[in-house]
């Protein structure tokens, strides 16, 4: 009997080793700070920035920062060159943070611009971070430029807006800044360019056809009730009713604005879908909210400046709206809603990329196309003067990738360089082993890289890339 | 810690003396349950009822149904790698039209009652017996009884005063095996207690801890976005709670009631990893998509059986069962080890009253019996959005169920025959109605022939009435005036007991001819071109026949049964613009043999089982082809090495001897997408377990 209770005690004791069920080892978690970019510089009007460290996860203590800097040709103090904020007159800047803190800041105050033809620079060094084994990695230095000068790098979180993807968002890599405009704000781009052509909106999925008319007041809704079932994306045959998805402005599906008024047709407009106001599950994307409806309309030219003419579909009067041309930006932008033009784009040489939902024209079976919707698509700004082209990791790594390696002729001829080509939505991810260069307006060179198509919480319309001039 | 553990097994071991014990001398005969007004042998059941003994239980390591119904000869265990349940399908019908019973009560789970269980939750460590019938028996066992049932029948009686069970099994899945975090680890101890002469009860803890099976997995921990993080099998820990108390009063009248709490806890981890990196800090920070899935049943079961003063004999039970699936789902930051982003829900669940009573016995007469019988029920389910397509919508559904039954057993001289109806009347569908006829012909030489004709209805489940999946590319849609399919089987089964050298080896010769039909099959449809929209109709039928010729052979300590099968499906597909509907066959194998060395007190074991290959018409590219799953076979076996007089009892086995994971697949018709050769997952490979159980008894 005793034995048999030893026996039982063993598979007590057996049963309650068992339950603690857990035998990995304990990670020691790394903590890394670094400069977010690791550069910054100075138009002559602006005077005060922000420096932002970054952590690779938030803060188990409150604690500092230390920053050294050294100085090229410029002095430290109210009657100097700049100053900063907490203060760096000891040579260091101490800029403390808080328990869980992701980032800390600290203001560079530009107090003089140089005289023309004089360099002058800092140069900050993350020396140390009062965690405990705590390392500077990644970019520990950052460079301050007093005069504009293209960015060496950094990395960039594009505004998006969630799974809704409300928002376009322009970047210009070199200045470091991003622009955004809501998606459905505007339905159609007047190209100020030397030709006379318009686009749609392809991030609302707006689709056109021509008429066999040319005045606007004669089209009726039998003209057209045919014609709305088959404009939409996702359907085979379909390609002809968006514009060319190159960029190229002239393969919009509006033809070319005449000078000839009797050769400008009235074009059948859809004008697309609102944001939703809904956000998609998560992991999921929510692109198409109400239809904003349907709108006849036909375009002409007055000297240089266009003419639109719009009405509903059975209205048998229109509205007259004269555009003009402005040279500083690509297109003008015009919206139905408002009746009126809306800014959208920033200046045309100030962008490089544009976030975006596009419409693409995509085969569907031989020798048929269709419109096809894509989220988190990036396009460059091809009449802007910028161009890409992918890589992939076969033939180089990111790191390793540098100015002699870039290929001056695989720049295409199309805005759709980067595209869809660095994510899949399908196993939402980034793409590991794809990485582009870009060429911009004047010039510079950068590749990029994509980092995140999710946030923390798995939703969607959160990118992440980096990016560094290649030099 | 593995030394410890392995000294503590060792000198646990050894640490017995012998101790005097009452010789288990009354050997019982086999007696069934299924389908019978009382108990009684197989010899005289009408019905054709196969029996998984304890014996074999032992033999076979098995902790749960899914670990012994394998060797059965039609059916096929099929493990589902996403969900981590594995369910039955037999005559290629999967689990929906397949009954599981407990003490002749359907047992519940989280899709339904009684069909859809998941076999690994059924555990059975009180189990006395489980009995197998093959076709439609829906006049016994109503609805969702098309391909046949399984009853498992436990043990509620005791030997001794107290019989005292702890076992420890450890097993390898497939060649890995850690303490914890690899392998298969069980624990459980059971008490019987009779109180008594009248009143026995008895209670079992068991707890199975299944640490996943990794293959080329790398865990969760795992921080590379390569696919390999995760497991190949979900891990999953399950505990189970019986108590029983069974009570024997005077006039045959007998009462028991049981209860079961049952948990599992089954965790998934993405394959997916979010890296996170940042570019700044050159760091990463990864993430994965995780969940776990938390089931919990209760079972109560209250039943009586006995005489009505002079008159009928009655069996009633009464129940109420409940099982419910949670799911946690949340972010985890793999370096952390830090959940975030949890949402915590009900997936699933169904919630039963429960009363089945059996009349009968009403005339004293040995040539005729009737039994009149009702079995209805409640059932409350539920459905969250993301089970199912259902538009966002948690489906909510409450079924009553209202059956009637009468059966008579009319006994001639050699022969006796069994008419039964059923009618199932329910708040849902329209009535229903099954039909059964059983007859019985037992000739002078000891040669039976039994024929079965059964129905059974099938309900369709929530996928298929309220499935809503529209939007710009997609139109799918479930269909609420769907009625049940209908499921109608013919068995005829012959039978011949044969003795050689003066009785010494009987041999026990069976064929059986099959034929089972299903109409009106709820299934997927086209129901409109352009534009493409798709909804469950009434539509298909399907056709499966058989032969299947069984012999088992006894001799002294030496116990051996060979089987082999052929069956056909057929399948009319007027879903699809494409269909054949031959006969495609596939040959079936099994063999058994067990022989105990008394002097050595062990015995040695193995089975056998191949499953043919099998075909079915997939379309490629327009084309209709045969595609074919190919065959494969389970090899198990053990040496079990009695101890102590019995006392303590080693059993050393080995499961799916012939290593199968992956089985090649070119049937498969998995729509437009497929093409390419797969295959099913059907084993995790060789694996090995020892299982040390003690007997207390005193």
């Amino acid at each position: 009997m005793k034995k048999s209770l030893f026996f039982i005690k063993t598979l007590v004791l057996l049963l309650v080793v068992s339950a603690c069920s857990d035998d990995e080892p304990e990670v020691v978690l790394e903590f890394a700070a670094a400069f977010e970019n690791p550069s910054l510089s100075f138009s002559p009007t602006d005077e005060t920035k922000e420096i932002k460290i970054v952590f690779s996860r938030a803060a188990p203590e409150a604690g500092t920062a230390v920053v050294s800097y050294i100085v090229d040709n410029a002095t430290y103090g109210s009657d100097g060159d700049f100053t900063t904020t907490p203060s760096g007159e000891s040579g260091t800047i101490t800029v403390p943070f808080t328990l869980e803190a992701n980032t800390i800041t600290f203001a560079f105050n530009k107090l003089k611009n140089p005289i023309e033809g004089v360099t002058k620079a800092v140069s900050f060094t993350l020396k140390s971070v009062s965690i405990p084994e705590s390392i500077i990695k990644g970019n520990t230095n950052l460079a301050v430029s007093f005069t504009e000068s293209a960015a060496l790098g950094g990395i960039f979180a594009p505004e998006v807006g969630g799974s809704t993807q409300p928002n376009q968002v322009f970047i210009d890599l070199s200045s470091q800044t991003q622009t955004t405009a809501k998606r459905d704000s505007w339905n159609l781009g007047f190209y100020n360019g030397d030709d006379f052509r318009v686009t749609i909106n392809g991030a609302i999925f707006m689709g056109a056809t021509p008429l066999d008319k040319t005045d606007i007041n004669t089209v009726v809704e039998a003209d057209v009730t045919d014609l709305k079932e088959l404009i939409k994306t996702s359907a085979a045959g379909t390609g002809i009713y968006f514009d060319g998805p190159t960029g190229e402005i002239s393969k919009t599906v509006i033809a070319e604005v005449s000078e000839t008024a009797e050769e400008n047709k009235v074009y059948l407009l859809k004008l697309g879908f609102e944001v939703p106001t809904e956000e998609a599950e998560v992991g999921k994307v929510n692109l198409s909210g109400e239809l904003k409806g349907w709108r006849k309309i036909r375009i002409l030219r007055n000297g240089n400046d266009y003419v639109l003419q719009h009405a509903a579909i059975d209205a048998t009067t229109f509205e007259e709206v004269t555009i003009s041309k402005n040279a500083d930006y690509n297109l003008t932008y015009f919206s139905f809603d408002t009746s009126a033009t809306v800014d959208v784009e920033p200046l045309k040489e100030k962008w490089d990329l544009n976030f975006t939902v596009f419409t693409n024209v995509i085969p569907f079976g031989p020798g048929v196309t269709g419109g096809y919707g894509y989220s988190d698509y990036v396009v460059t700004n091809l009449k802007g003067g910028a161009k890409s082209y992918s890589i992939s990791t076969d033939d180089f790594t990111y790191d390793d990738f540098t100015l002699a390696n870039v290929s001056n002729d695989s720049f295409i001829e199309d805005q759709r360089g980067i595209g869809s080509n660095w994510r899949s939505v399908f196993t939402k991810t980034v793409k590991a082993d794809k990485f582009f260069v870009l060429k911009d307006e004047d010039g510079n060179l950068y590749k990029i890289r994509f980092n995140a198509l999710l946030n923390d919480s798995g939703e969607r319309g959160y990118p992440k890339f980096e990016y560094a001039l290649l030099k | 810690m593995k030394q410890l553990y392995v000294f503590l097994m060792v000198s646990s071991f050894f640490a017995f003396s012998q101790e005097e014990q009452k010789k288990d001398t009354t050997k019982l005969k086999e007696v069934i349950v299924t389908g019978q007004y009382s108990p009684q042998s197989v010899k005289k059941s009408v019905f054709q009822v196969e029996v998984i003994t304890r014996a074999q239980i032992e033999q076979q390591g098995a902790n749960n149904l899914a670990d012994v119904l394998n060797q059965a000869l039609n059916i096929n265990i099929i493990p589902n790698a996403s969900t981590g349940k594995s369910t039955v399908q037999l005559f290629g019908l999967d689990a929906q039209y397949f009954k599981i019973l407990i003490d002749n009560i359907p047992v519940i789970n989280d899709e339904g009652l009684g069909n859809n269980t998941d076999l690994t939750q059924i555990n059975l460590d009180d189990v006395q017996q489980i009995e197998i019938v093959e076709g439609s028996m829906g006049v016994q066992y109503g609805a969702n009884a098309v391909s046949g049932v399984i009853n498992i029948i436990t043990k509620k009686y005791g030997k001794y005063t107290w019989e005292i069970t702890p076992y420890l099994q450890e097993e390898t899945v497939g060649n890995e095996y850690a303490l914890f975090n690899e392998g298969r680890h069980i624990q459980s101890l059971k008490i019987g207690h009779n109180f008594s002469k009248s009143l026995y009860g008895n209670a079992v803890f068991t707890r199975n801890d299944f640490a996943g099976f990794w293959s080329d997995k790398k865990g969760k921990s795992h921080e590379l976005n390569d696919g390999k993080r995760g497991y190949a099998w979900l891990p999953k820990q399950q505990h189970t709670t019986k108590v029983l108390l069974n009570y024997i009063g005077k006039n045959n009248f007998r009462s028991f009631y049981k209860f079961e709490y049952f948990d599992e806890n089954i965790k998934r981890y993405s394959e997916k990893v979010d890296l996170n990196f940042n570019a700044a800090t050159q760091t990463t920070s990864p993430v994965g998509d995780d969940l776990v899935f938390t089931s919990e049943r209760f079972y109560h079961h209250l039943n009586f059986l006995g005489k009505w003063k002079n008159g009928f004999n009655y069996d009633i039970s009464l129940s109420y069962q409940q099982q419910k699936r949670n799911v946690e789902t949340f972010r985890y930051r793999i370096r952390a080890k830090q959940k975030f982003d949890i949402k915590e829900f009900e997936y699933e669940s169904r919630k039963v009253i429960y009363s089945k009573g059996n009349f009968s016995n009403f005339l004293t007469n040995e040539y005729f019996d009737f039994q009149l019988g009702y079995e209805i029920n409640n059932i409350k389910g539920y459905a969250s959005s993301v089970s199912g397509s259902f538009d966002g919508k948690n489906i909510t559904r409450e079924i009553g169920s209202y059956d009637f039954f009468s059966s008579a057993e009319i006994y001639l001289k050699n022969f006796s025959f069994r008419p039964g109806a059923r009618v199932l009347t329910s708040s849902l569908f329209k009535t229903q109605f099954a039909l059964t006829l059983s007859t019985k012909y037992s000739f002078d030489n000891d040669f039976e022939i039994r024929t079965v004709v059964g129905s059974s209805p099938r309900l369709p489940n929530y996928a298929e009435l309220y499935t809503f999946f529209v939007d710009a590319n997609h139109d799918v849609r479930g269909n609420k005036d769907l009625t049940p399919e209908q499921g109608v089987s013919v068995f005829v089964h012959l039978k011949k007991n044969l003795y050689f050298d003066d009785s010494a080896i009987k041999v026990l010769s069976k064929l059986t001819l099959n034929y089972l039909s299903v109409r009106d099959r709820i299934e997927l449809s086209i129901i409109n071109e352009v534009p493409l929209q798709f909804e469950y109709i009434n539509i298909d039928s399907y056709k499966t026949m058989g032969a299947f010729f069984n012999n088992t052979i006894r001799y002294k300590n030496f116990n051996a049964g060979i089987g082999v099968g052929l069956s056909g499906i057929s399948k009319v597909l007027d879903s699809r613009e494409n269909y054949k509907d031959d006969f495609l066959y596939s040959l079936n194998l099994n063999a058994n043999a067990s022989y105990y060395a008394k002097n050595i007190g062990t015995t040695f074991s193995a089975y056998l089982k191949h499953n043919g290959s099998s075909h079915q018409f997939v379309e490629r590219e327009g084309v209709l082809v045969k595609g074919k799953r190919d065959g494969f076979s389970w090899l198990d076996a053990s040496i079990r090495k009695d101890f102590l007089n019995k006392k303590i009892q080693a059993t050393i086995g080995a499961r799916n001897l012939l290593d199968i994971t992956e089985v090649n697949t070119t049937a498969s018709s998995t729509g437009a997408h497929s093409g390419a050769d797969k295959t099913v997952s059907f084993g995790y490979g060789r694996s090995y377990f020892l299982k040390l159980v003690y007997n207390l008894n005193f």
